[in-house]
């Protein structure tokens, strides 16, 4: 272990460190609203290991407590993670010097609060050894974390009487994360329209009311930037 | 309830999704570029994704239309919530207590 990646560790817990307190929370109620719909301990920490994305696993309990088919559940899982796009897009560049087997754990572990972190720092950074310690060591630490808590939250789960709707949290979860989100008009105008879509086109056979809804809110967003520029330009 | 291998079966496409979305660019390497008006309209994505999920919880009661409900009132105290502060618990122990206390308490 050269002393490059262990300043570039450094660096990166420093940045991470603070808003890392934010997953404790998340990741409690992630442990119980998986064991809210009936997964064992075993299933739930499974499912935490193998697809660790929060959204992605509170976006598809319900579908997966109704029986959903597969298809559904897994294209509701892509929608889900879609923002990963754009932060793999952007982080890339970082990894380009690193084997297969790196940029496939890099690819595991990237999540939104070491994205905001250390993205900045890796598109800045020339020594690829810094670069990968900056990124490798919160992302394990955040990981790590999430793991504990999530197992919290799932042992924890069978404490709480069942009436008290703890399925609920996982919407309290998704609307925590949605509603600093929507800082803009484009941005609440397409949250507006994949929501309310949703229930208005819940008569859809085979559920496609729910992706039909999405796909109209990113293009109401989309539009609503387009003629918000077109205006300013004018 | 999906139970037994196909839950399995459902988790691994569910990790499947996890890495294919934050696998796209690292793992193809210097070769890809997203298109910007592509990565311009997927910023909505999450927003209108999120919302899809949302929405129907608070709105509907076994896929009825329901205007006005518990669930919708603890929505807005979330909401209010989220908007004045970034204390993480708040959210969890303010929404829940809403809707316990509604349902629990009020009998609604």
């Amino acid at each position: 272990m050269d002393s490059a990646f262990r300043r570039g560790a450094r660096e990166g817990m420093r940045a991470f460190l603070p808003i890392s307190v934010g997953l404790v929370p998340w990741a409690i109620v992630t442990g119980i609203a998986m064991r809210s719909i009936g997964l064992s301990e075993l299933e739930a920490m499974g499912m935490s290991l193998l697809v660790f994305a929060a959204t992605a696993q509170l976006g598809t309990l319900p579908l997966i407590a109704s029986g959903a088919p597969l298809w559904l559940i897994f294209l509701t899982g892509l929608v889900l993670n879609l923002r990963f796009v754009i932060f793999s897009a952007a982080i890339a560049p970082a990894f380009h010097e690193h084997s297969m087997a790196r940029r496939l754990a890099s690819s595991y572990l990237l999540v939104d609060g070491v994205f905001v972190a250390v993205s900045e720092k890796l598109r800045t950074a020339d020594d690829p050894q810094w670069r990968w310690g900056c990124y490798l060591a919160p992302a394990v630490y955040g990981w790590m974390l999430w793991q504990a808590c999530s197992l919290v939250g799932v042992l924890g789960a069978g404490a709480v009487p069942h009436d008290w709707s703890l399925e609920f949290m996982a919407t309290i979860a998704l609307m925590v994360m949605l509603v600093p989100m929507v800082r803009t008009r484009p941005m609440l105008l397409a949250a507006v329209v994949g929501g309310v879509g949703t229930v208005l086109l819940r008569g859809l056979p085979l559920r496609l009311g729910l992706f039909v809804a999405i796909a109209l809110g990113i293009a109401a967003g989309f539009a609503a930037e387009h003629w918000q520029e077109r205006r300013a330009a004018r | 309830m999906i139970e037994g291998v196909w839950l399995w079966i459902t988790f691994a496409a569910l990790a499947l999704t996890t890495v294919i979305t934050r696998g796209s660019f690292i793992l193809i390497g210097e070769k890809g570029r997203l298109p910007p008006t592509v990565q311009r309209a997927l910023r909505y994505a999450p927003a209108s994704a999120l919302a899809a999920l949302i929405v129907p919880d608070l709105l509907l009661d076994h896929g009825h239309f329901q205007a006005f409900n518990p669930k919708l009132v603890a929505g807005a105290v979330i909401v209010a919530i989220a908007l004045r502060t970034r204390n993480p618990w708040l959210p969890f122990i303010l929404g829940m207590g809403v809707l316990i206390a509604l349902r629990k308490g009020l009998g609604w």
